[in-house]
């Protein structure tokens, strides 16, 4: 759906980036809406299904921290693994001093903490071994905690390695305790390490106490958050309930631990997997029942609430019934129903009912995943149908709860900061870690001064940087290709509609200085068929657009034309759903839109911002997986070809990986740079790329693998003085939030605000950057890496820069939440990966035709 | 004790090289066995032709340990997963024999040879581990000769079978992102035995000699396992011979040109979208529904894109058994580069015979014959780079079919007699 003309005449609620359209729409498991995703889930029915098995493993992987510690084997978390990569050190203009001066200095509210600690603190790591060996952990862990000597101390185990926060007096213990069946067990209790308190295993220390006292807040982990079930919020007329949550996080900031919280909700459906195959029954009757069944329950999520754990269910076994009985792990055989009894106090109900199964993700692949039953009658079911999610009642109904102003996140932070320093087994669990829980940290940002647009013989100063279009409704664009040969092909029945649509595209057109001449226009059938059989016979290589009027948005027409046209014969091609062209009242601002991606299309440049660097070439590259095949991985790059850092060279290569990794950047770079050669007849003195895209976890391969990459492709390119080249890793999903204080209430920050002091890493040359609005929610402040930095700018330069660059998505008369080559990547790799499948003709790859 | 006496693989030669790199990094790697946890990503990073290269340091170890060490076919890939062709046997070892008998024939016996074009759909690929890695559900196979197009097709839909307990979901999101049949309470299936009988049919009528079958790289390992399921299934055993479409281009493109294809040329050529809403080219059930993934669909199209790009140098009129015409004459107009850059290259490499280099060092079958490199080389050439400008396919078509003709006269005293054979089955 990414190309198609969505043209939203009203709003910027949510800011053109898909990605998180995308993990909002991982179809039925957007299990936990965050509100401050600023923007309504728009569902256009896509699966992915990868995202639900990520998602299940997550589910699978979390359960017992301590246990999370044990099955990594000793590996570190991805997000502590990327702490250990010290970045800044090699950069010497910022060693000293990575804060930028100008700007407007603003007070700035954080969800941050800090957790003080004494200064000579220290975590112990012991290694515990046993005399005879345990197999079992549970065993293990209850073995070591009924000892004495460490009853009253602060203590983490996980069956191998014992944390304390205070030094035993032998640096080799021995213990012997006797089991439930009389045989004594020796443990050797060895010190294997001192830990300072910012080393990386003490961060996952933290985590852990930080999970168990959230437990003690009765509060749930259900993936990576904790959630209350015993405070629901209701929303009866759609049988939902939404479980309020957080996401939280200990980690070391500039000079501080710090504990961040963000609020997170949990969509839950009031019914169970038994109440719906009930409804199902009486819908359905009898024949068709367990086809209909299958059908609509298999890959859905489910929670059981006894235990809080959810699962997918992957097949329904209808042969097995709650009276049959199953083998325990210990060898005994139990039926369904008394196990409920006994284990969790549930009586059954129906005993007739089918049984729900559902694979366990083992982490090994090789290994056979494990089976489970669920008791439909206990599962209830998650997340929302697409069904739900098109009901846009029911959306509405759920953003009003979930999508929280800065002044309700800011209560609910500091409910959760009194509830555990008031809470008797928190504040005692932190005492005897030695921690204290602080206060809610402020901090000053600036703010960037506001940008001109510069139109073809007009400069703007836009009234609101998050919305330009009205400032610049009677501005020339820079250029346009004047359109004369092209196309339109629509169904018999939307005929009336293109004769007004056109007229309106042609007035708008000419008032933006884009010529636009009457198409051809071929009537064919409602059919991808017919559609495609049309662009067969009528598209030639002088055809300069295909516009397309889609009867509905099924998937086959967008694909089968895309692909088309974008690979077999390199059109540009401009496709628009019916049913926008048949809303009378917002025809302007439709055909405006229309016209302006139209233009893009055709190679045509809208308006700039001024950049005082000359000769500058700004990169954006991101990474996809392919949507149909799960090993390929799409790699999008955009580059500028001109001064003014209005015209685009696009590229795509398709690569065969497992790993979100860009293997063939030298390519596409030296094609950058020639096609730079090309237009300036010169190379670039600088190059700055934005790498979007990168999981944590990620940093040194890609420090290692794709740096490299670029520096060698960028010397090989000229023989004497090569151009200067910075990496920066844009990440749009970070914990810390910033609010701004007015008139005693919190808002969201202004737009241009930087943030590059006490809530950044000190190993790191990095900012925040808040350059999106939200007009309901909370702001989410996009962050800035600077990985590798060649070019010696000023941090200053460097923030300026990138704000900047957020202007020019010629998609979006507005500020975006990344800089405007990254987002022109991304667009180009989701459409890839979501239709075409293969790599763009490099006949395209001067006009940005993906829009 | 790890590769002491099993065998090494790969990934063990891709290791053993990384062990002084590891060292010099300060890494306590005595052995093989230490250092496979510190490789694996980067071999993860390898691209499969440069994985290619230790698989060939593994199949020289296994050569050399003796014949004991397990015979070549041990390695076939029954249950190897799907999407690691490398793994499997590799692809130009076992297809040359073929192709290199094709090239020494003349372009007549080229014309007229049959190919088979199968593909086999799945619900889905269930991970290792699983007995079961396919659930075979559709089956397609076109009869195919340069000279006649498509001679005869058949398909038939296949009971999958039970659907492994735990899997429905992940058959069912494998089968609606592709083919969409639905995996239960589907009544157009037969059942394996039978269309295996009815396919074995179809491919071989007359006794004699098996013909070739081909299929596209990538879905080779699922076919082939497919196969192999079915053939346990029933009583029939035949082992038939799976080879890749890519190879039979390249061969058929050395055959005209005396130089061997680039990969991405192959593979842009075989993946088109300009067929895919075609009459007459998916089976009855895709088409009504209006499905694009049809095992028929694939096959056919196979056949479209050689008649498109390759018959067309031969000289062969195309007719509606060759490509569905009416969006041939639309979609000509797009696709003349093709031409233009064979003729580039081919000039360069006029007089190189690098193409059968290619194919001398892999012949283990008894059957094919060494190629002789002897070819009548400036007889039919100096056709195309003159007259290829444009879309003057009809052009060239002149050209060649004068030359082809000469050569025709020339070339009998040279092909030897094998050569024939694996073509021509119904001769």
């Amino acid at each position: 759906m990414a190309g198609r003309a969505r043209v939203r005449a009203r709003g910027f609620t949510r800011s053109p980036s898909a990605s998180e359209v995308g993990y909002l729409q991982a179809s039925p498991t957007p299990v936990s809406a965050d509100p401050s995703d600023n923007k309504a889930s728009s569902s256009s029915g896509f699966e992915d299904t990868s995202r639900i098995s990520q998602q299940h493993k997550d589910v699978m992987s979390s359960g017992n921290a301590e246990r999370a510690l044990m099955k990594r084997g000793g590996k570190t978390f991805p997000d502590v693994m990327d702490l250990g990569v010290c970045t800044r050190e090699k950069l010497t203009h910022v060693r000293d001093s990575k804060t930028g001066s100008s700007g407007i200095p603003v007070k700035l509210v954080t969800n941050l903490f800090s957790l003080d600690l004494p200064q000579d603190w220290k975590l112990y790591q012991y290694h515990v071994t046993y005399m005879p060996d345990l197999e079992s952990r549970s065993m293990r862990i209850a073995l070591l905690y009924s000892q004495k000597e460490l009853s009253n101390k602060a203590k983490a185990f996980d069956g191998a390695i014992l944390f304390l926060s205070e030094k035993l007096e032998e640096k080799v213990t021995e213990l012997s305790s006797e089991t439930r069946r009389g045989e004594t067990v020796k443990m050797t209790v060895t010190l294997t390490g001192e830990l300072p308190a910012s080393s990386p295993v003490c961060i996952q220390v933290f985590s852990i106490i930080f999970k168990k006292i959230l437990k003690k807040l009765s509060m749930y982990q259900i993936g990576r958050n904790f959630y209350k079930p015993s405070e629901p919020v209701e929303i009866p007329q759609h049988k939902l309930s939404l479980w309020p949550g957080f996401a939280i996080s200990v980690s070391y900031f500039e000079n501080k631990l710090l504990f961040s919280a963000n609020v997170s909700y949990k969509v839950l459906r009031n019914e169970t997997v038994l109440e719906f195959m009930t409804a199902l029954c009486y819908q359905t009757g009898m024949s068709s029942f367990t086809q209909m069944c299958e059908k609509q329950l298999v890959g859905l999520i489910v929670l059981t609430r006894y235990n809080n754990r959810t699962y997918r269910v992957d097949d329904i076994d209808w042969s097995v019934k709650p009276t049959h009985s199953f083998q325990k792990r210990d060898g005994s055989e139990i039926t369904y129903v008394d196990y409920y009894k006994q284990q969790y106090d549930i009586t059954l109900s129906d005993l007739h009912q089918p049984m729900l199964v559902s694979l366990l993700k083992s982490k090994r692949n090789d290994v056979e995943a494990r089976m489970v039953h669920l008791i439909p009658e206990l599962c209830f079911l998650t997340g929302l149908t697409s069904q739900a999610t098109s009901d846009f009642q029911l959306m509405k109904a759920v953003a009003e709860e979930t999508r929280l102003s800065p002044q309700g996140r800011q209560q609910r932070l500091a409910r959760l900061a009194d509830d555990i320093q008031r809470n008797k087994d928190a504040r005692f669990e932190l005492e005897t870690w030695g921690l204290h829980f602080g206060c809610q940290m402020s901090l000053t940002g600036r703010v960037v001064p506001s940008e001109k647009i510069l139109m073809r013989d007009h400069i703007c100063q836009p009234v609101s940087a998050a919305d330009w279009s009205k400032d610049i409704r009677s501005c020339k664009v820079l250029s346009a290709q004047s359109l004369s040969k092209w196309l339109i092909i629509c169904s018999s029945r939307a005929e009336s509609m293109i004769e007004p649509f056109l007229s309106c595209l042609r007035r708008v057109g000419s008032s933006m200085g884009f010529n636009v001449d009457y198409p051809k226009i071929i009537k064919v059938q409602e059919s991808p068929a017919a559609f495609f059989g049309a662009l067969q016979k009528h598209v030639d290589p002088d055809v300069q657009l295909v516009m397309c009027i889609l009867p509905s948005t099924q998937q086959n027409y967008y694909e089968s034309i895309k692909k088309y046209l974008s690979s077999d014969c390199p059109v540009p091609s401009q496709c628009v759903l019916v049913r926008t062209l048949s809303k009378q009242g917002m025809m302007m601002s439709i055909a405006t839109k229309i016209a302006l991606q139209m233009t893009c299309k055709l190679g045509g440049e809208l308006w700039a911002v001024e950049i005082p660097l000359k000769s500058l070439m700004v990169v954006g590259i991101d990474v996809c997986k392919d949507a149909f095949n799960k090993g390929m991985v799409v790699v999008g790059f955009v580059s500028s070809i001109n001064l003014r850092i209005t015209r685009w060279f696009s590229r795509c290569i398709l690569q065969r990986t497992t790993t979100e990794i860009a293997d063939c950047l030298k390519v596409s770079m030296i094609g950058a740079l020639s096609k730079w050669y090309e237009y300036n007849h010169g190379l670039p003195a600088r190059i700055i790329v934005y790498r979007d895209g990168v999981g944590n976890g990620q940093l040194q391969t890609l420090l290692e693998y794709e740096v490299p990459q670029l520096l060698s492709s960028v010397t090989e390119a000229s023989s004497n003085a090569s151009s200067k080249l910075s990496v920066i890793v844009v990440r749009k999903r970070c914990m810390p939030r910033f609010f701004v204080e007015q008139n005693r209430a919190l808002q969201n920050p202004p737009l241009g605000t930087v943030v590059d002091s006490e809530a950044t890493r000190p190993e790191w040359y990095d900012f925040y950057l808040v350059s999106q609005a939200a007009c309901r929610g909370t702001v989410n402040p996009t962050y800035y890496n600077v990985i590798y930095d060649d070019n010696g700018l000023k941090p200053d330069h460097m923030q300026r820069l990138t704000f900047k660059l957020c202007h020019l998505y010629y998609n979006w008369p507005g500020l975006v939440s990344i800089p405007a080559p990254c987002q022109y990547a991304h667009k180009l790799t989701f459409l890839v990966a979501q239709s075409i499948h293969k790599e763009p003709s490099l006949e395209l790859a001067n006009s940005l035709f993906y829009l | 004790m790890p590769n002491r006496k099993a065998t090494r693989n790969a990934y063990y030669f891709f290791v053993q090289e990384k062990i002084p790199e590891l060292r010099r990094r300060g890494l306590p790697v005595a052995r093989v066995a230490d250092a496979i946890p510190h490789c694996s990503a980067d071999w993860a990073l390898l691209s499969q032709d440069e994985k290619e290269k230790y698989a060939d340091m593994a199949r020289a170890w296994r050569a050399a340990q003796g014949k004991d060490s397990g015979p070549p076919e041990k390695q076939k890939p029954v249950c190897t997963p799907l999407r690691k062709p490398g793994m499997l046997v590799p692809k130009q070892n076992v297809s040359p024999p073929d192709i290199s008998s094709l090239s020494l024939k003349n372009d007549q016996a080229l014309l007229g040879g049959i190919f088979y074009f199968l593909n086999i759909f799945s619900h889905g690929e269930l991970p290792p581990h699983c007995e079961q890695r396919f659930l075979p559900c559709e089956i397609g196979c076109v009869k195919y000769s340069l000279q006649d197009g498509i001679i005869e097709d058949f398909h038939s839909f296949i009971t999958p079978g039970e659907i492994p307990r735990g899997f429905r979901f992940h058959c069912q999101a494998a089968s609606d992102s592709s083919h969409k049949i639905p995996i239960s309470n589907f009544e157009s299936g037969c059942d394996q035995a039978t269309v295996l009988q009815n396919l074995y049919r179809f491919i071989h009528p007359n006794p004699g000699k098996w013909p070739p079958i081909y299929c596209k790289s990538d879905d080779r390992a699922r076919v082939n396992w497919c196969l192999k399921h079915m053939e346990k299934g029933s009583e029939i055993r035949q082992s038939l011979e799976l080879l890749t479409v890519e190879d039979l281009v390249v061969g058929i493109y050395q055959q005209k040109f005396l130089k061997e294809p680039s990969k991405t040329w192959v593979r842009s050529l075989l993946d088109v979208a300009m067929w895919d809403y075609s009459s007459n080219t998916r089976c009855k059930w895709h088409e009504e529904n209006d499905i694009l993934f049809c095992a028929l669909a694939v096959c056919k199209k196979i056949a479209y894109c050689i008649s498109n790009s390759l018959a067309t140098l031969f000289g062969i009129q195309l007719t509606e058994a060759h490509v569905p015409l009416q969006d041939y004459e639309a979609s000509s107009r797009v696709t003349p580069k093709m031409v233009i850059l064979d003729a580039g290259r081919y000039q360069k490499l006029r007089f190189e015979n690098s193409g059968f280099s290619h194919f001398n060092y892999s012949n283990q079958e008894p059957r094919s014959n060494t190629p002789t490199g002897d070819y009548p080389s400036g007889v039919k050439i100096s056709g195309p780079n003159s007259s290829v400008r444009g879309r003057g396919i009809t052009r060239l078509l002149e050209r060649i079919s004068g030359a082809s003709s000469c050569e025709a006269a020339l070339s009998p005293s040279l092909s030897p007699k094998g050569g024939y054979k694996s073509f021509s089955p119904l001769s």
